[in-house]
């Protein structure tokens, strides 16, 4: 099996500071990985600088998507070979339209503009077609925005980060349906999915998506990486990530 | 019928013209005016640019005023009178006593007096007539086609009551002029109940100097919305438009919109009096500087029970040591309840914003150019296929020169 996604020994500095210190993370074709971890311990940084925001320099390492080096691409590129990323908060942009952004994706592809009318009523978001690009929305409706337009996009490899922090229990439950949907790789084999990444504080959204593997992020490195539902019960057993790391610290120091 | 003034144009940026360096009167016989389909192919590609169509389909109307001279009219609707402001004065008493000069005073400044003492007006005259609803725009053109002229230019539009009309005013020079002077006098007169929405397209050359004076003045329940857009900054523009709403539930909305370039100096003003009972006004002015100078103003001043607004903002794009934007929106209330605001802000694009469209497969420039058309705002973006191209190459140099 191909790997989508590789990340080797990656360092990342922003503003001069570096926050990642040596990643490594591979993520298979067709399998979804969870990035969890407390807050401030570079999971954003990460997401951010797969998908090449400039402020994100790599000092060291290398990024490769499907095979191929990415690490010196700008972001259009990156996009164009299939990244797509959910954002957790996600920029306003006033007077540019959600339906814009959309009709932008599809321009190359008229036949989709209907595809975009029926998602958008699949999954509640008519209202917001014409609404300035985020602006005045809840937690939850920017979630939702954000991966509508990964939908739409159908990228190879789908990044979110948080797509669970801000959203209400029946919220999360139609949130849950848009993440599946857009891994979805074909509808009567559930089976086989798109690569994807997400990011969870809370892991709340892996009740609703079957994740592969799980990592724990700790201080711009990550700190264990296992099944995710053993990870995830762990943390929550224990209250949170406390244990977790002092875990990891005993054993960055043995 | 008469508009008062309470100050003159004197404090406004821009230097004062010498019109001598111009040739101001005619120095050949006024031509006999020409069909459209005899307009040169070079002219009409430039009008078609401001979003004025010569072949005049889907047009009520179309006056092109060519240097000094009239050069094509034609009217293709019963509802609407559309002249040359000299025969309009030559056949119509009243346009003089009761139009012609008095939304615009002849010595408001220097540049209406130049404009009161030309032997033969230029400009047009156009009335709407009581209750037509006019579904096609008019179109107006006044273009310089010749180097160091001096156009001095008067129109008059009245709106009887309960009309309504779309007029759209391209001005510009043509191809490789670059030095001329475009003085302009506008006159409008909304009647009861009446809607004047005006869209004004100017291009000019590198070195022209402009000075248009608008007043327009809107009886009860008479709305004018006025959209102005400057794509290609003169050397110097000073606008004046002032409205004055005489009549209850009167309303007037201008939207100003400038795309500034190095060695310019643009200022427009905007100057409502609201004068009458559940009066409404709204000022928003939008400008990108990508050098030069730009200085938006907007008083609004409430003489009676209303609501108004003044919006000024501004993206500033690589604009070099020099070029800044300058924004003074201001509010005078005479009425204890006048109920005003206004607002101000000037940044630069958000380099999270371009890099979040990007995130979606746009190229730098195309995110770019999405976010100065979003914040332009919907009543202008679409206006004229020119300014899409200006939009372009704005993105284009703030996509390459660092943002």
């Amino acid at each position: 099996m191909t790997n989508i996604l590789e990340v080797k020994d990656l360092c990342v500095e922003v503003d001069g500071q570096e926050l990642l210190h040596g990643i490594d993370l591979t993520i298979p074709e067709g399998e979804v990985h969870a990035l969890l971890g407390p807050n401030g311990s570079g999971k954003t940084t990460l997401m951010m600088t797969i998908i090449g925001y400039p402020e994100y320099k790599v000092t060291r390492g290398q990024i490769l998507f499907n095979g191929e080096e990415i690490t010196g691409l700008g972001i259009t590129e990156r996009a164009r070979l299939g990244i797509g990323i959910s954002q957790q908060r996600p920029p306003t942009i006033s007077g540019v339209k959600l339906r814009q952004i959309l009709d932008y994706v599809v321009v190359n592809a008229p036949q989709r503009s209907q595809e975009i009318d029926d998602l958008a009523k699949a999954f509640h978001m008519d209202p917001f077609l014409e609404r300035d690009i985020n602006a005045d929305l809840s937690g939850g409706e920017i979630k939702r925005s954000e991966l509508f337009q990964l939908l739409v996009t159908h990228p190879r490899f789908a990044m979110m980060d948080e797509p669970d922090s801000g959203v209400d229990l029946e919220a999360l439950s139609l949130v849950g349906n848009m993440v599946n949907a857009l891994l979805s790789e074909e509808p009567a084999r559930p089976a086989k999915r798109k690569a994807g990444l997400i990011i969870t504080h809370t892991g709340h959204i892996l009740d609703y998506v079957h994740a592969d593997k799980a990592h724990i992020m700790l201080d711009g490195r990550i700190g264990c990486s296992g099944n995710p539902l053993i990870l995830l019960d762990k943390v929550r057993e224990c209250g949170g990530y406390e244990e977790c790391i002092q875990c990891i610290l005993r054993r960055r120091e043995g | 019928m008469k508009a008062s003034n309470d100050r003159s144009t004197e404090d406004r940026s821009g230097p004062d013209l010498d019109l001598d360096h111009f040739l101001i009167e005619p120095d050949t016989p006024r031509p006999v005016m020409i069909s459209p389909d005899q307009v040169e192919p070079a002219d009409i590609e430039v009008m078609a640019s401001l979003g004025v169509y010569v072949t005049g389909e889907d047009r009520a109307g179309t006056y092109i005023l060519r240097d000094f001279h009239p050069l094509c009219l034609v009217a293709q609707s019963d509802d609407i009178e559309l002249l040359p402001i000299a025969e309009a004065l030559a056949k119509y008493d009243w346009l003089r006593e009761r139009y012609y000069w008095r939304a615009v005073p002849a010595d408001l400044d220097r540049y209406t007096a130049q404009c009161a003492s030309v032997p033969e007006p230029q400009g047009y005259f156009l009335r709407v007539k009581k209750g037509a609803k006019v579904p096609f725009p008019v179109q107006a053109c006044l273009y310089i086609a010749r180097d160091d002229i001096a156009q001095a230019v008067h129109n008059v539009v009245i709106l009887e009551e309960g009309a309504e009309l779309h007029l759209i005013t391209g001005c510009a020079t043509g191809h490789g002029v670059r030095s001329a002077a475009h003085l302009g006098v506008s006159e409008c007169y909304v009647g009861r109940n009446a809607r004047l929405t005006s869209t004004m397209v100017h291009s000019w050359g590198p070195e022209v100097e402009v000075r248009p004076r608008s007043g327009t003045i809107v009886e009860a329940g008479g709305t004018f919305v006025s959209n102005y857009c400057s794509l290609r900054p003169a050397r110097s523009i000073q606008t004046e438009p002032r409205a004055w709403l005489n009549g209850k539930g009167a309303s007037a909305k201008y939207t100003t919109v400038i795309l500034g370039s190095d060695g310019s100096t643009i200022d427009t003003g905007g100057e409502v009096y609201l004068n009458a009972e559940n009066t409404s006004a709204e000022l928003a002015h939008r400008a990108v500087c990508t050098g030069g100078h730009i200085y938006q103003r907007g008083l609004l001043i409430g003489n009676a029970p209303c609501r108004a607004h003044v919006d000024c903002a501004g993206m500033v794009l690589d604009a070099g040591d020099d070029g800044f934007i300058h924004s003074v929106p201001g509010l005078r209330a005479l009425h204890a309840d006048a109920r005003m605001s206004h607002e101000a802000s000037i940044g630069k694009i958000a380099p999270e914003q371009v890099a979040y469209l990007q995130s979606r497969g746009m190229e730098e420039r195309e995110a770019i150019s999405m976010i100065i058309r979003g914040f332009l705002g919907e009543e202008i973006v679409g206006l004229s296929p020119e300014l899409d191209a200006r939009i372009a190459e704005i993105a284009e140099l703030a996509g390459h020169g660092g943002k």
